[in-house]
């Protein structure tokens, strides 16, 4: 259950490097350089190479600093980079340099991480740099970090660094007496050692640090940027990734082109024994990184929609298809019809949870009292979870337990939760805490006040599924039950600021550590990632307990012990964990599904001729 | 023989010739008869008679109709591998009190053992809920009895298991009296701001011919899904005023021709001269002899709304979730019919198709009736 963190498994071998440059040196090597070059060279990304992808959600925008979703991450994910990254193809996920040449040093109890970046790293072109080429230096990182606390930011990750860096804080603190965040303080704990180093410095150890600089959030932005675009960062991402924005038209569509000025990394990943690693390494191995010239991604919102583009060849894979998962992947094995035309399946159980949260600060739902404890868990155990995954997920997930799913540091198969669906119980819990029934049948609180609990759901068909199995859960303990409806991205930016009394999301693991879903409930998040608003001194406590031991056994009881907290206070309805099929037409070369890295599209290849037309 | 009886030459009132008309249409015979007997349905469900338990789930899953047999293939998705977790499996045990653990033993008849945090079996006491629990545990024994659910129904269940049947009813209830209350607000809003506008003229006329060109500009899914967003609120009166309020244009501009045209007619000025006020005028005088016009807008206006409904559930603007309309059962039949699925398409469509053909039909029809002139 534990990944192994080190381990060192390099993109570039530096003799590739000199054999792809050597080509260029004279007119009569080109010939022999390039046929000697072949086999580990190929050319860099081709505009012809186009890959369609579909989004399930709009995205927000391409601020890291500024956006949580997954969709929007999967764009900043590829245009910025990180000083670290993930190995494509290791399972347990691996860590490997990113922008950094080496993995960390870490020491001091990890207290202390030492990063090297790799020389001549160059951003995009962009006006705000006024024609001159801009190097990636390792104040880019210390600027990008800083911008968590500015603030003018409200970023959402702040909960990233705060009470983390030495000095950080205080900078931030004076910022929010200033109104103005100066960006030129020194802040000890972010040292420049020089262009290309760069130490941090932790207040206390944190051995997850290094998961975190691997984070999309954690990309180098440039300052100048920032800077000339003040209020529409979000739609100016300028970074040294592999792809950069070409046109963006909000919520519909979002076209990458390669960025030709990326550095030259060669796909190189250690083979394992998975058919489906070695059939991406066959195809692969050698080729430079990106060979996608352009990545155009629409918005497709609707399930059937994004089937049946996928069905006539309009996106060139496929993930979350779950209504569909009967006549794809019937019997659990794939259909012969999609076999037929060359199609491959890629199942993974995802590394993520989905919750409902009950809103702690709501005058009908939240508050800490019995009764409002005993309603919310009334309402907890009243919902079907079963049905759920067998109905609408057409049993393509498993339920949860806890809030640390499968594949994460912290999980433990045998934990089993307090909770079970238990309508009957539900009910008895309601009369007992004095909820009476009115004369329409449905219950009052307990100061004979008629109440109804509002969930708040997306406008698109399998919300509704969703809905109406809420409205009978509740119905069936005579609770009044409405919904409301508003589109994904409007309803996360009114759970950050605590405004929505129930609502339903699923978090996938940033990195893939139990600390990373358990901030979700940390109390000091309010208002950033904890859209609930929940606040438990106990829990709190161990939180921060957790947070400061590196791995071990004690560490993995507190998240059971936190896990306990959290189902007795009725902070969330616990869901599921979905199984990520992905579906790819035979064009695409090398993909395999990346639970954290999930845009993988620099690691792909398509071939024309294998497109159907 | 269109005068049988020559004793007394009444003149017969233009409603009477045309039910002599309709009555003489076979077509439109046929298509009353069908809509009276959608209205006679929909009035045995609103009065409870009929599918009142629509929401219980009778059958399995997705059960097919009774002709097409037992699905075989109910069983065919495996549960995926990790599956649900035991009923025997007890919570794990860990030192963190439920505040809510005493209530819950108090529920359940169980008294802890002193410091034990399992419940003990033996050392049950008197249950002061014992007469409230055997009454609960005889109404759940009654559900479960209840729960044992058909493989088939007469059309079929839904997802959950609700029988289409019984959906389509309920179903028809709610888009009909959408379609026939939101055709009652629209003609009664187009016939008096046309009646004001035609009859008054000059800047009263200008208002309303400036409000409608803007209404008309914005295009129609466009402003009802804006007015939808605005009123924020969802339910069935909601889709009733969206629809009202923005499709009252159509009969507006009739009413307001018509109005322009009968008001210098010899029977109005006649009226002006015995001294008839102008409400006298525009509503005693004129508006028998347009009344046609109103109600061939008003059936118009139901088979649209009927529609207009069932699109605003399908894009998801409908009705609650607590309420099924035809829209809501296309909506949910989007993915069934790819799974296979198609009798709750089936049904719902074919309910709606029979009605809006009947009432297009019989509006027709009405329309021929009353205005022969213009066959």
């Amino acid at each position: 259950m534990v990944p192994e963190m080190v381990h060192y498994a390099p993109f570039i071998g530096g003799d590739r490097m000199l054999e792809a440059v050597r080509p260029w040196l004279s007119a009569s090597a080109v010939v022999l350089g390039l046929l000697l070059a072949a086999p580990a060279t190929s050319l860099a990304a081709d505009p012809q190479k186009v890959l369609r992808i579909a989004f399930e959600v709009a995205e927000t925008g391409f601020d890291p600093a500024k956006v949580t979703d997954n969709y929007s991450n999967q764009v900043t994910q590829v245009v910025f980079e990180r000083l670290l990254s993930y190995d494509y193809l290791a399972r347990p996920m691996k860590l490997v340099p990113g922008a950094a040449e080496a993995l960390p040093d870490v020491t001091d109890n990890g207290k202390t991480y030492l990063f090297r970046l790799r020389k001549g790293i160059y951003f995009q072109p962009d006006p705000a740099f006024k024609g001159a080429r801009r190097e990636l230096t390792v104040a880019d990182y210390a600027y990008s970090i800083k911008r968590f606390v500015d603030p003018a930011n409200r970023s959402p990750w702040r909960f990233l660094v705060d009470g983390k860096i030495v000095g950080l804080d205080d900078v931030a603190k004076r910022a929010a007496q200033s109104k103005r965040f100066d960006y030129d303080a020194k802040v000890a704990g972010l040292e420049i050692v020089d262009r290309y180093t760069l130490r941090i410095r932790l207040n206390q150890s944190d051995y997850n640090f290094a998961y975190i600089m691997a984070m999309p959030a954690m990309s180098a932005l440039a300052r100048e940027v920032i800077e000339a675009y003040p209020d529409d960062s979000n739609a100016h991402p300028v970074g040294t990734g592999p792809y950069m924005l070409k046109s963006w038209t909000r919520k519909a569509r979002i076209v990458l082109e390669a960025n030709p000025d990326y550095r030259e990394v060669i796909w190189d990943f250690v083979v394992s024994n998975d058919p489906r690693d070695q059939a991406a390494v066959a195809a692969m191995k050698g080729k430079r990184i990106p060979q996608i010239g352009r990545v155009e991604i629409s918005v497709i919102e609707e399930e059937q929609s994004r089937w049946l583009a996928f069905q006539r060849g309009e996106i060139d894979f496929i993930d979350r298809f779950g209504s569909f998962a009967p006549i794809a992947i019937p019997d659990n094995k794939l259909s012969p019809d999609l076999a037929a035309r060359g199609i491959t399946w890629d199942r993974s159980v995802e590394p993520e949870i989905t919750y409902y949260f009950f809103n702690m600060k709501d005058p009908v739902v939240g508050g800490y009292s019995k009764e409002k404890l005993a309603l919310r868990r009334a309402m907890i155990l009243a919902y079907d979870t079963a049905e759920e995954i067998r109905v609408i997920r057409k049993n393509q997930a498993i339920e949860d337990q806890m809030p640390v799913p499968a594949g994460v540091v912290g999980h433990d198969p045998a934990y089993r939760s307090i909770i079970r669906h238990d309508p009957q119980l539900a009910n008895q819990l309601l009369d007992y805490y004095g909820y009476k029934k009115g004369s329409d049948g449905y219950r009052n609180d307990p100061s004979g006040k008629p109440f109804t609990i509002v969930l708040t759901s997306e406008p698109q068909a399998t919300s509704r599924e969703y809905d109406e199995l809420w409205r009978k859960a509740l119905d069936g303990i005579g609770l009044r039950f409405e919904t409301r409806k508003s589109p994904f991205s409007d309803n996360i930016k009114a759970a950050e600021a605590c405004q929505l009394a129930m609502w339903g999301s699923a978090w996938a693991a940033d990195y893939p550590d139990g600390e990373n879903f358990m901030q979700l409930l940390y109390g000091p998040n309010s208002h950033q990632s904890n859209h609930g608003c929940y606040e438990s001194a106990a829990f709190d406590e161990m939180y921060v307990r957790m947070k400061n031991m590196p791995d071990s056994p004690e560490r993995d009881r507190l998240f059971l012990l936190m896990s306990r907290q959290m189902e007795v206070d009725g902070a969330w309805k616990l869901g599921v964990s979905r199984y990520r099929n992905v579906l790819v037409y035979p064009q695409v070369k090398g993909y395999r599904y990346h639970p954290i890295n999930t845009a993988v599209w620099e690691y792909l290849d398509i071939d024309p001729a294998a497109r159907r037309q | 023989m269109p005068f049988d009886k020559p004793q007394h030459v009444i003149s017969p009132s233009l409603w009477a010739l045309a039910w002599k008309r309709l009555v003489a249409s076979r077509v439109a015979m046929v298509s009353l008869g069908i809509v009276a007997a959608f209205l006679m349905l929909i009035a045995l469900s609103a009065s409870g008679l009929i599918a009142k338990d629509w929401a219980r789930e009778t059958g399995v899953n997705y059960a097919p109709p009774s002709f097409l047999g037992e699905d075989i293939e109910q069983a065919g998705q495996p549960a995926a591998p990790g599956g649900p977790i035991s009923a025997s499996d007890k919570p794990t045990e860990l030192p963190i009190q439920d505040p809510l653990a005493d209530a819950i033993a108090d529920i359940r008849g169980e008294k802890k053992a002193p410091g034990s945090e399992a419940p003990s079996g033996e050392s049950q006491t008197v249950d002061p809920l014992a007469d409230v629990m055997a009454d609960i545990r005889a109404k759940g024994t009654q559900a479960t009895v209840a729960e044992t659910r058909a493989s088939t129904l007469p059309f079929g269940a839904d997802k959950w298991g609700r029988d289409v049947l019984k959906k389509t009813i309920k179903g028809s209830e709610t888009s009909i009296f959408v379609g026939l209350a939101a055709a009652f607000v629209a003609t009664l809003l187009g016939t008096v701001f046309g009646a004001v506008a035609g009859y008054y003229g000059r800047w009263l006329d200008d208002f309303f011919n400036w409000f409608y060109s803007v209404f008309t500009a914005i295009p129609y899914l466009l402003l009802i899904l804006a007015v939808a967003a605005v009123l924020q609120q969802k339910g069935t009166l909601t889709i009733i005023l969206i629809l009202g309020l923005t499709g009252w244009t159509g009969t507006f501009r009739l009413i307001r021709g018509e109005y322009l045209k009968h008001k210098g007619r010899e029977y109005v000025q006649a009226a002006d001269a015995i001294g008839a006020s102008n409400g006298r005028r525009m509503f005693v005088h004129i508006f028998p002899n347009v009344s046609h016009v109103v109600l061939v807008q008003l059936s118009i206006y139901t088979v649209a709304f009927i529609k207009a409904e069932v699109i605003l559930s399908f894009l998801g603007f409908g009705v609650p979730v607590d309420v099924v309309s035809w829209g809501s059962m296309l909506n949910e039949a989007q993915n069934e019919l790819i799974l296979g699925k198609w009798w709750q398409l089936a049904a719902a469509g074919t309910a709606m198709a029979l009605l809006v053909t009947a009432f297009s039909l019989f509006t027709d029809e009405l329309r021929d009736a009353l205005d022969p002139k213009l066959k």
